[in-house]
C-alpha cells in the first residue's frame, strides 16, 4: 500500500506540487492522471525519493523511506533509457543487484521474465541493436524483476505498440492478483478508465478527483441515453429528468439529470415511438477530467491575478 | 549499503573494461610509448649487424685509399667482417665531377650504396666535404666517418708539414665521451640524456593517458545515464553516496588494471632486453603518484563532469582538465636543465599538479624526502576533500537535466551540499 499525504514541492519556477493525498491500496490498479505539467512526475520522483518532498509525508505499507524500502519498489521512467552498449542480460541483472537481488535469484528471474517476454534469444545482444518495443519490454523487465510489492510506472503506454500495450496490461492484472499496488501515471484517460480501480486526477499540482472509478463517475458524471426508433422523437426533449436531447433521424441523445428514472422514461417512450435500442451509457472519464480540469482551471485564474 | 556499493563499482568496471576506449589505451599506450621513447634510442644506439657500402668521389684520388684502410682497419661488425667498405665512384684528377655524382646518386637511389662522400680536390686545403645519403639519421655511420676522414686528412696535411708519421699517429687521438648520471647522494648511472629525457617523458605521458582515458569515459557514462534518465533509476535503488563510491571504486579498479598492466609489460620488457628502465624503488614510488594522482583526478572529473548535459561540454572540460594535465610535459626541458629550481618545486605543490610533476621529476632527479612526504601527505588530504566536494556536486548534479548549471553554482552545491 502507497499512502501520500499533503505531498508538496516548490521550484524556482513555482509550486509544482501543492498538497497532494491519495491512497493506493494492494490489489489495486492506481491511475495518477492529469494533464502535461500537472505535476504527476514530480510526485512520482517524491514518491521515490529521487526528490525531497518541501512538506507532507509518504508510507510505504505503512513505513516511511529507508533503504529497505529501496529493494520493494520498482520504477518505470518517463523517458526511456538503458545503457545502450551493454547486454541486455547484463543489463537486468545490473538493476536487479541494485534492487538488493543475489545474483543466482536476479539470473533466474531474468531469464524467466525474458522468456516471457520472447526476448530469451537476444539476451546477450547489445541494448542498441533492440527494437524500439524490445527495449521498452527490457526496461518494463528492469521495473518489475525484483518483484516489488509497489510498482510506480510513469506514463507506461506512451510510444508502445498495440501488441506490447496488450502484454503490459496483462502483466499489470498479475501484478494486482498477486496483491502488488501498481501505481501509474498517464494523460489518456481512456486508458485510465479501463486499467484502474482508484485514480487520482492532478490539475496544476492539485488533486481535483480522486476516489474508485465507479465513485467519481457517479459523482460527477450524467448519464446519458442512447435511443433508436421509428417515428416522430421531437417530445423527447420535454420528457421529465432528461436535460437535453440531441435528435436524429430514428435517434436521439438523451443528456438526463443525476437523479432522473429510467422506468418512465421508457414507459412515456414506449407509447409514442417505436423503440428498436435502449442503451444506458456511462459518461466517459474523459468527459468528467475534460470538466473538471476547466472549472480548477477557471476557479484558479482569479488567484492568480490576485497575486 | 556496502552490496549496493560493490554493485555498482562491478558494473563500472566489468562495461568499461569492455570499452573499445579502454582496450585501446591499455594496448596502444605502452606500443607508443615503446615506439616514442625506446626505439629511436635503441637503433641510434645499435650495432650495426651488416657490412655497409660507402661510395666515395675522390677528384684528388690520394684521400680514398687511405681512407678505406683505416675504416677497414678501425670498424668491424661482430663477426669480424669489416662494417664499412669503401667503394671509390672515381679515381684520379681528371673527374667528371657531374657525371660521377649522377651515377652516385643513381646507385644510392637504388639501395647499392648506402651513401657517397664527396671530397674536396685539394686534400690539404679543400675541407668543405659532403655526405649524401637517402636517410640522414644514421648518426653511427656519419661519426664514425667523420673521425675516420679526419685523421686521413690531418695524416696528409701533417705530413705535407714534414712532420713524422709515428707523431701525427700519435696526435690523433680517439676520443669516447660517456655521460654518466650522478644521482643526489652521488650514485653513478649510465645513462645519456635522450635516455633521462624519454625517461621522464614516458611516465608522464602514461600518467596523462590513464587519467584522460577514464576521466573519458567516466564523464561520457554520467552523461549517458542522465540523458536518458536511467539515473532516476539508479538512485531511486540506491542512495547518492553509494553510487558515486561505486563509480569511484569501478573507476579505481579501472585504473589500476591499466597501472598493473603497463608495470607488468614494462617488467617483462626490461627482463627480456636486460635494460632496467628504472630501479624498482622508482617504479614503486611513480605506481603510488599514478594512484594518488588517479584517485584525485576521479574526483575532479566526476565533479566537473556532472553537472554537464550535453557532449560539446564534455569535450571542453575535458580538454581543460587535458591542458592542466600536459602542462608538465612542456616543463620537461627545463626541469631537466635545472631539476633544482624553485619553481618545480612550488608547481609539485599544486594538488593538480603534484602526480605530473611528480612523474616527470622522479625519473631525472629524485626530488628529496620531506618533499615526497610532503606531496604524499598533501595528495591524501586533497583526495579527501575532491571527493567530499564531488559527492555534494554529483548528489545534485546528476538530477538536474535541462541547461547546465553556473560555474558558480556549481562552487555553491560544492561547499554546502
Amino acid at each position: 500500500m502507497l499512502s501520500v499525504s499533503a505531498l508538496r514541492k516548490e521550484f524556482s519556477t513555482g509550486m509544482a506540487v501543492d498538497g497532494v493525498s491519495f491512497e493506493a491500496a494492494k490489489g489495486e490498479v492506481f491511475g495518477l492522471l492529469g494533464p502535461n505539467g500537472a505535476g504527476k512526475t514530480t510526485t512520482i520522483r517524491m514518491i521515490l525519493n529521487i526528490l525531497v518532498p518541501d512538506g507532507g509525508t509518504i508510507t510505504y505499507d505503512g513505513a516511511p523511506f529507508s533503504d529497505d524500502v529501496r529493494n520493494t519498489i520498482g520504477y518505470l521512467p518517463e523517458e526511456r533509457g538503458l545503457y545502450r552498449k551493454s547486454k541486455l542480460l547484463d543489463t537486468i541483472m545490473y538493476f536487479a543487484s541494485l534492487r538488493g537481488m543475489k545474483r543466482g535469484a536476479a539470473k533466474s528471474a531474468a531469464a524467466a521474465w525474458l522468456a516471457r517476454f520472447s526476448l530469451l534469444e537476444f539476451r546477450d545482444r547489445k541494448v542498441e541493436e533492440l527494437s524500439k518495443g524490445n527495449q521498452q519490454k527490457v526496461q518494463f523487465i528492469c521495473a518489475i524483476i525484483h518483484n516489488p510489492s509497489i510498482v510506480i510506472l510513469d506514463e507506461p503506454f506512451s510510444g508502445l505498440d498495440p501488441v506490447n500495450q496488450i502484454l503490459f496490461k496483462d502483466i499489470f492484472h498479475e501484478l494486482r492478483t498477486a496483491g502488488k499496488t501498481v501505481v501509474f501515471s498517464t494523460h489518456q484517460m481512456d486508458q485510465a478508465e479501463r486499467l484502474s480501480d482508484s485514480l487520482c486526477l492532478i490539475n496544476r499540482g492539485r488533486v481535483v478527483l480522486g476516489g474508485t472509478v465507479r465513485d467519481v463517475k457517479k459523482k460527477h458524471g450524467t448519464n446519458s441515453l442512447h435511443v433508436e426508433f421509428s417515428g416522430d422523437g421531437a417530445f423527447m426533449s420535454g420528457l421529465p429528468g432528461v436535460r437535453r436531447a440531441i435528435l436524429y433521424e430514428n435517434a436521439a441523445e438523451l443528456e438526463l439529470e443525476t437523479d432522473a428514472k429510467i422506468q418512465p422514461l421508457i414507459g412515456a417512450m414506449n407509447g409514442k415511438v417505436d423503440l428498436s435500442k435502449f442503451e444506458l451509457v456511462e459518461p466517459s472519464l474523459q468527459s468528467i477530467f475534460l470538466q473538471a480540469v476547466g472549472e480548477s482551471n477557471a476557479a484558479s485564474v482569479p488567484a492568480a491575478v490576485a497575486v | 549499503m556496502i552490496a549496493k556499493v560493490v554493485s555498482v563499482a562491478r558494473w563500472e568496471y566489468v562495461e568499461k573494461v569492455k570499452s573499445k576506449a579502454f582496450l585501446i589505451g591499455l594496448f596502444l599506450t605502452p606500443v607508443i610509448m615503446i615506439g616514442m621513447g625506446v626505439v629511436p634510442t635503441l637503433l641510434i644506439t645499435q650495432a650495426d649487424t651488416r657490412t655497409k657500402i660507402i661510395g666515395v668521389i675522390d677528384p684528388s684520388g690520394v684521400v680514398a685509399q687511405p681512407l678505406a684502410d683505416l675504416l677497414q682497419a678501425r670498424y668491424r661488425l661482430p663477426d669480424g667482417s669489416p662494417n664499412y667498405i669503401l667503394r671509390p665512384l672515381t679515381a684520379g684528377t681528371s673527374v667528371d665531377l657531374e657525371a660521377s655524382a649522377a651515377e652516385a646518386d643513381r646507385q644510392t637511389g637504388a639501395g647499392d650504396i648506402e651513401g657517397y662522400c664527396l671530397l674536396g680536390r685539394s686534400p690539404e686545403a679543400d675541407t668543405a666535404i659532403e655526405y649524401r645519403s637517402k636517410s640522414v639519421g644514421d648518426i653511427q655511420l656519419v661519426e664514425n666517418l667523420q673521425q675516420a676522414l679526419r685523421i686521413v686528412l690531418s695524416e696528409r696535411k701533417g705530413l705535407s708539414m714534414g712532420l713524422d708519421t709515428s707523431v701525427i699517429r700519435a696526435l690523433n687521438v680517439k676520443l669516447d665521451m660517456k655521460q654518466i648520471k650522478l644521482s643526489k647522494t652521488g650514485e653513478r648511472e649510465d645513462s645519456s640524456f635522450l635516455q633521462v629525457f624519454f625517461r621522464a617523458y614516458v611516465f608522464l605521458f602514461m600518467l596523462f593517458l590513464l587519467i584522460v582515458t577514464s576521466g573519458q569515459l567516466l564523464v561520457r557514462s554520467i552523461l549517458e545515464e542522465k540523458s536518458n534518465r536511467i539515473v532516476e533509476v539508479l538512485v531511486s535503488s540506491c542512495s547518492s553516496t553509494e553510487l558515486m563510491a561505486g563509480k569511484v571504486l569501478g573507476l579505481s579498479a579501472l585504473g589500476f588494471t591499466q597501472i598493473g598492466f603497463w608495470a607488468l609489460m614494462g617488467t617483462i620488457a626490461s627482463l627480456t632486453f636486460g635494460i632496467e628502465f628504472v630501479t624498482p624503488g622508482i617504479a614503486a614510488l611513480l605506481i603510488l603518484y599514478f594512484v594518488l594522482g588517479y584517485l584525485f583526478y576521479a574526483a575532479v572529473f566526476i565533479g566537473a563532469g556532472s553537472p554537464l548535459t550535453t557532449e560539446q561540454e564534455a569535450q571542453q572540460v575535458t580538454s581543460y582538465l587535458v591542458m592542466i594535465l600536459v602542462l608538465p610535459i612542456a616543463l620537461a626541458f627545463p626541469a631537466m636543465q635545472n631539476p633544482d629550481a624553485t619553481w618545480l618545486r612550488v608547481l609539485t605543490f599544486i594538488p593538480l599538479l603534484t602526480p605530473t610533476m611528480m612523474a616527470l621529476r622522479i625519473p631525472i632527479q629524485m626530488p628529496s624526502t620531506w618533499e615526497i612526504l610532503a606531496t604524499i601527505l598533501l595528495m591524501l588530504v586533497s583526495i579527501f576533500f575532491a571527493m567530499i566536494a564531488a559527492g555534494r556536486i554529483f548528489r545534485i548534479a546528476i538530477l538536474s537535466t535541462g541547461k547546465s548549471p553556473k560555474i558558480a553554482e556549481i562552487f555553491r552545491w560544492a561547499r554546502e551540499g
